[in-house]
């Protein structure tokens, strides 16, 4: 049987590979030893998805002030 | 990683523990039963942590000293009511790290890293280490101008640096960090002590609550003023810290209004103890104060002890120590929270340091480097520490909107998103305080290249 196409909201979802639902809504009211489930390292140490962000403004600026504060660090430091 | 099968709840199946699930367990039993019994005060108690170290790391060595500065170059005037104004700002983005660590249980370097590529995420690590380290050997030389007033030298400065962070990472567990660190935290208060001391004129400080009078000078030694007094309130590393130490602390979102007393009270206390600062150093205003700037020996307290007696210089210099001696151990611990997440290991004051080795030895390691800076003779340390917030400012604009993103971020966020008045707030400060940055960098750097004087 074939798989269905990823849908909008499994593009969005934060977590790889699955689509269950966002960390603030899986097992609100589950509690396991007193830890929510999303708390347990098991659960923290799977990664969250990428975010489709560009921000080419904030590498044009990091890359300019990056260059000039490096150049005056060490300027000032002579 | 250690780990320990259970038998599962039925209908839940239990994940794998690791030995820091269970130190976290062991936590959250607390907090769960002081919640069920309504036992307010112990559940505030048990919730306080992370940000009130945060604000009262912020108020760390280089940060009094400017305050006390600015207090002996200027007076009161504008600064009494400019440095609550700032902490007010700097609550408004310790509490969205707060909420995100709470909510996502994650740290910020962890979740820039994942969700904006590993560009941004070891960028973001690397300045965050590299700005560290400078403020880390400006912490040690705060320590030594403190034990300079009782005549001990950097060897001691060293020696009781790195004795306090081997210390706190021996407990095995983020809550008696927390809880050594918070003790000695409080301490901070020794500023408003001194200010008591000096016996100021308190309808002098009332007076000035209205923003006047406005320091004078030229553009750039007003913005190098402003870039001092906001890097002394809102840095880097207090992002990093206050995420990754919610997260560890196991705050879940049903704590974020904990959260959000905690970092209110730190805010509050950092303001009250930085004023204490300034108080303490205007009064010098009138005893050539304006000559004693940045690290000039110990300026300071030998200073307060020849105008206003013994006792507040003694105390103005313990207060230094202790300055210095909690940023340290605060700025060392959001390097080794920073390293941990990067490079994808365990990072948890929790787990042990054979489990977690790269946090571990990051902690320890950046102090350590630090303090061999401090050993090295003819060290350009004065500049080493009054460049500390330059390099801040390519990292803190960054870091703000990261921030401000990942706050808003649905996916992450869900109902937990800012809301429009904590956006339209919160863009303005980051706006204000990323271009104060921003433009102390830019300023700095024409001034070197000589193309402004």
């Amino acid at each position: 049987m074939k798989a269905p196409a990823p849908t909008i909201k499994a593009h969005r979802d934060p977590l790889v590979g699955e689509t269950p639902p966002a960390p603030h809504e899986r097992f609100d009211d589950e509690m396991v030893m007193d830890l929510e489930r999303d708390q347990f390292v098991a659960e923290t140490s799977r990664p969250v998805a990428r975010a489709t962000s560009a921000l080419w403004a904030l590498r044009v600026f990091v890359v300019l002030v990056s260059l000039m504060v490096i150049y005056t660090f060490v300027h000032q430091l002579r | 990683m250690a780990s320990t099968e259970a038998a599962a709840a039925p209908g839940l199946a239990l994940p794998p523990l690791t030995e820091e699930d269970l130190a976290r367990s062991h936590d959250r039993s607390r907090v769960h039963h002081a919640r069920r019994h309504r036992k307010r005060w112990y559940l505030l108690w048990l919730l306080v942590g992370p940000g009130i170290l945060a604000m009262l790391g912020e108020n760390d060595g280089p940060s009094m000293i400017a305050y006390a500065s600015d207090g002996a170059q200027y007076g009161l005037g504008f600064f009494v009511p400019f440095i609550p104004v700032l902490f007010a700002m700097a609550y408004i983005c310790q509490e969205m790290c707060m909420r995100v660590g709470a909510v996502t249980h994650r740290g910020y370097g962890e979740l820039v890293l994942q969700r904006y590529g590993r560009v941004w995420g070891w960028f973001g690590a690397g300045d965050l280490t590299l700005t560290n380290l400078v403020t880390l050997v400006a912490e040690f030389v705060s320590i030594r101008v403190g034990l300079a007033y009782f005549h001990l030298g950097s060897g001691v400065a060293v020696v009781l640096g790195l004795a306090l962070v081997a210390f706190t990472l021996s407990g095995g567990r983020y809550w008696r960090w927390e809880r050594i660190v918070l003790g000695l935290a409080l301490f901070n208060g020794l500023f408003l002590l001194a200010a008591i001391l000096v016996k100021p004129d308190v309808g002098g400080i009332v007076g000035a609550l209205d923003f006047t009078p406005f320091p004078g000078g030229s553009f750039n030694t007003l913005l190098l003023l402003l870039a001092s007094t906001i890097g002394a309130t809102v840095t880097p590393w207090m992002i990093f810290f206050q995420q990754s130490a919610s997260a560890d602390k196991g705050m879940t979102p049903s704590d974020v209004a904990h959260g959000r007393y905690d970092t209110a009270a730190g805010a509050v206390l950092a303001a009250i103890f930085g004023i204490g600062a300034l108080v303490a150093g205007a009064a010098l205003l009138t005893h050539n104060g304006s000559g004693i700037q940045g690290f000039a020996g110990a300026g300071f307290p030998e200073a307060l002890k020849r105008v206003a007696g013994g006792a507040a210089g003694t105390v103005f210099a313990l207060g230094l120590i202790e300055a210095g001696a909690v940023a340290i151990l605060t700025i060392s611990a959001s390097t080794a929270y920073a390293a941990g997440e990067c490079v994808g290991v365990s990072h948890s004051f929790n787990s042990s340091p054979g489990n977690a080795y790269v946090f571990y030895a990051a902690n320890a390691g950046v102090a350590l480097v630090a303090a061999v800076v401090i050993l090295i003779p003819g060290a350009p340390l004065l500049s080493i520490a009054l460049n500390a917030n330059v390099l801040a400012t390519v990292l803190l604009p960054v870091s703000l909107v990261f921030m401000v993103m990942l706050a808003n971020d649905e996916g992450l966020m869900g109902r937990w998103v800012n809301k429009r008045s904590t956006n339209a707030i919160g863009i303005a400060v980051i706006a204000f305080v990323g271009l104060c940055g921003a433009s102390y960098g830019i300023d700095s750097f024409l001034l070197s290249v000589h193309l402004i004087s």
